[in-house]
């Protein structure tokens, strides 16, 4: 359990030229349930208006690590966590900061789809009503603009008032998609988003998530290297609750610099059914 | 090694086709056991009532000697408005503290047993309080307000319960994604959390209902009663029920006297026959944007044969109904046979068959288990919705 410590891929370094969204970043993080220690001495930036994929084998702390970005773990019992994690430079977990706001900027869509129990028109403008951050007689413009975002306009358009469990999973999950985004993050965190859809709705997100950038800095979590290589930009590599490298993607999949990284990635994407 | 294998599969099979057959046969018993009493009763009333059956019972007011029942009808269904007001405030804000507010701790095991014991004290020791207590201590006479309240007490236990349990069951993806979007907890709640949970909470709000139109003993205590039409007076001014009418009138002398008696009855059946119904509809409107699990084919399904609607298949793992009973069932298991449940005590006059078996087989299924997303949280609680059919 040798604490890892390397420097980030710095905002410098940040090759997107459009660098509205702020840089999310972490320092010497650790964080943890009880006795146990998740993930320790996490000290890496999130190149802002870019995507990052965060791979590594199940229980490495990938996701513990991503809910703790936008705080999500902050009421599961026993956590506890070391260390800043800053949005631009404003440190998260300040006393200043409300959560609910910190949430509003940087959102997150998780494994499986999880529309809420209401229209499809209502579960888009969910989070901004909860806002405030509209009036009433615009928000089905605001469903509209994010439905198109998202590419399900013309497949929902006539059934905005339907629940949204008729539609299919993919689907659904464009919604959760729109849904995040209709209040306007600046940083988007994905868990998995892709995990319980079938290729052709994964081909539909990964699309997506392209176009989000570098509007937006996006941070996924993926079992899928195939995927982590087709839509990142930067690829961290965590493994046994640590950071074990990061780089760029292509670098980092052509020539990782650790063997533990080199011998996850042989060992994946040799039984992977896909490269 | 194969051939072994489909020989001792034959005759596996064959044992197995005669324990399916036995363990039919002993459900078909159980389901004639249970349906039988149904219809003992409800032909028993009509046909006590058919044969003096009065329109003009709808319309006349009682006089003691005769009459109808109108202002008895009205007068119960003020009590119902109030108990839904009262039952229903109280039962849900109950219900939200316990299953979203409260920390597991000693306070809130407290306000659970005494929920329990609230549901287990006889509704005549109610009665007998509120007489004491309101109609008396404060004065205020039989009349609306110590009826309502005493009925409240009464039933709230069951609301709060039924809130509680579909609060706690709404999957955990709702919670989590009201979250990532940064909702406050009150604007979850109210835009997320009840909307999921919601055809629970009616069910139990109506069963609550079905209780209270059945009442009597606490009524006699605190309502009192006249034979005039409700007012709108809270106080001093007693209220007519229908119960009371069953009461008191079946051994009175004069046959049209006793025909009110019968004719309560059947209104009274009628009625939760309709609350029933009632809540139903408001169930299946509620879910109109739940996930779809597939009314059709869940009755097609069953259409086969097995009601096979087990807390397995829904339960949301944790502290469903079907835990250990319908219990409270705290996580450490020391629900057992609850009190609360409406297999407990009162639903008794209702449909007791019904909620004892519905709530026993509940108990006996290993209520552990389902993924978090599939939809517990749309089902009314097993025992409530069986009772009610309600949920899908």
């Amino acid at each position: 359990m040798e604490p890892t410590q390397r420097p980030g891929t710095g905002g410098a370094t940040s090759g997107a030229a459009v660098a509205e969204a702020p840089t999310l970043s972490s320092r010497e993080f650790t964080v943890g349930f009880g006795a146990a220690t998740i993930m320790s001495d996490v000290t890496v930036a999130f190149p802002s208006g870019s995507v990052t994929a965060l791979v590594g084998p199940s229980g490495s702390g990938k996701t513990t690590y991503l809910r703790s970005l936008n705080r999500m773990n902050d009421k599961v019992r026993n956590f506890w966590r070391k260390g800043e994690i800053r949005l631009g430079d404003q440190e998260i977990h300040g006393r200043e900061v409300d959560p609910l706001v910190l949430r509003r900027r940087v959102g997150m869509v998780f494994q499986r789809p999880n529309p809420f129990p209401m229209s499809i028109q209502d579960n888009i403008v969910a989070g901004v009503r909860a806002h405030r951050m509209a009036k009433r007689n615009e928000l089905r413009d605001i469903a509209e603009t994010r439905l198109a975002e998202v590419g399900l306009w013309s497949a929902v358009s006539d059934r905005l008032n339907d629940s949204p469990f008729r539609l299919s999973g993919g689907q659904q999950q464009l919604l959760c998609l729109a849904r995040a985004l209709a209040v306007e993050p600046e940083v988007l965190l994905l868990d998995e988003p892709t995990s319980s859809l079938d290729p052709r709705s994964t081909e539909a997100v990964e699309e997506l998530i392209g176009r989000l950038t570098p509007r937006l800095t996006v941070v996924i979590v993926t079992h899928n290297l195939a995927q982590a290589r087709r839509v990142s930009d930067y690829t961290m590599f965590f493994q046994d609750g640590r950071l074990v490298e990061t780089g760029r993607t292509e670098e980092l999949f052509e020539r990782p610099k650790s063997p533990e990284t080199a011998r996850y990635l042989g060992a994946e994407l040799a039984t992977a059914p896909r490269s | 090694m194969t051939t072994v294998a489909l020989v001792g599969g034959e005759v596996t099979a064959r044992s197995r086709r005669v324990r399916n057959r036995f363990t039919w046969g002993l459900a078909a018993v159980a389901l004639c056991l249970l349906v039988a009493p149904l219809v003992w009763l409800l032909a028993g009333v009509v046909d006590q009532a058919v044969g003096g059956w009065q329109w003009s019972a709808l319309t006349e007011v009682t006089t003691g000697i005769g009459g109808g029942l109108a202002n008895t009808i009205a007068g119960t269904f003020v009590l119902l408005l109030g108990v839904a007001i009262v039952a229903g405030g109280v039962g849900v804000a109950f219900g939200i503290y316990l299953a979203d507010v409260a920390r597991p701790g000693r306070f809130t095991g407290l306000l659970q047993a005494a929920s329990e014991v609230l549901s287990g004290v006889p509704s005549i020791v109610f009665g007998y309080v509120g007489y004491v207590a309101l109609v008396v201590g404060l004065h205020w006479g039989f009349s609306l307000l110590p009826a309502v309240l005493v009925l409240s007490m009464l039933v709230v236990p069951y609301v709060a319960k039924a809130t509680e349990t579909s609060l706690s069951r709404v999957s955990t993806g709702y919670r989590e994604g009201a979250e990532a979007l940064g909702m406050s907890r009150t604007h979850m709640l109210r835009r997320v959390l009840l909307k999921a949970a919601a055809p629970g909470i009616l069910t139990g709000l109506i069963i609550a209902l079905a209780i209270s139109v059945g009442e009597t003993a606490p009524l006699l205590y605190t309502a009192g009663f006249s034979n005039s039409y409700p007012t709108t007076h809270l106080l001093h001014a007693p209220v007519p029920y229908l119960t009371y009418a069953t009461w008191t009138f079946w051994n009175q002398p004069g046959q049209q006297v006793k025909n009110l008696a019968y004719d309560s009855s059947v209104l009274l059946v009628t009625i939760v026959l309709l609350l029933i119904l009632l809540a139903r509809l408001l169930a299946r409107w509620s879910q109109r944007y739940a996930p779809d699990t597939g009314r059709g084919t869940r009755r097609k399904e069953r259409g086969g044969g097995a009601p096979r609607r087990g807390p397995t298949g829904r339960g949301p793992g944790g502290r469903g109904p079907g835990g250990g009973g319908p219990g409270w069932g705290g996580p450490d298991g020391t629900g057992g046979p609850g009190v609360l449940g409406p297999s407990g005590s009162g639903v008794g006059a209702q449909g007791p068959g019904a909620a004892r078996q519905a709530a026993g087989s509940d108990g006996a299924g290993p209520g552990v288990a389902a993924t978090e997303l599939e939809r517990p949280e749309a089902a009314a609680p097993p025992e409530l919705a069986r009772l009610v059919g309600a949920g899908q």
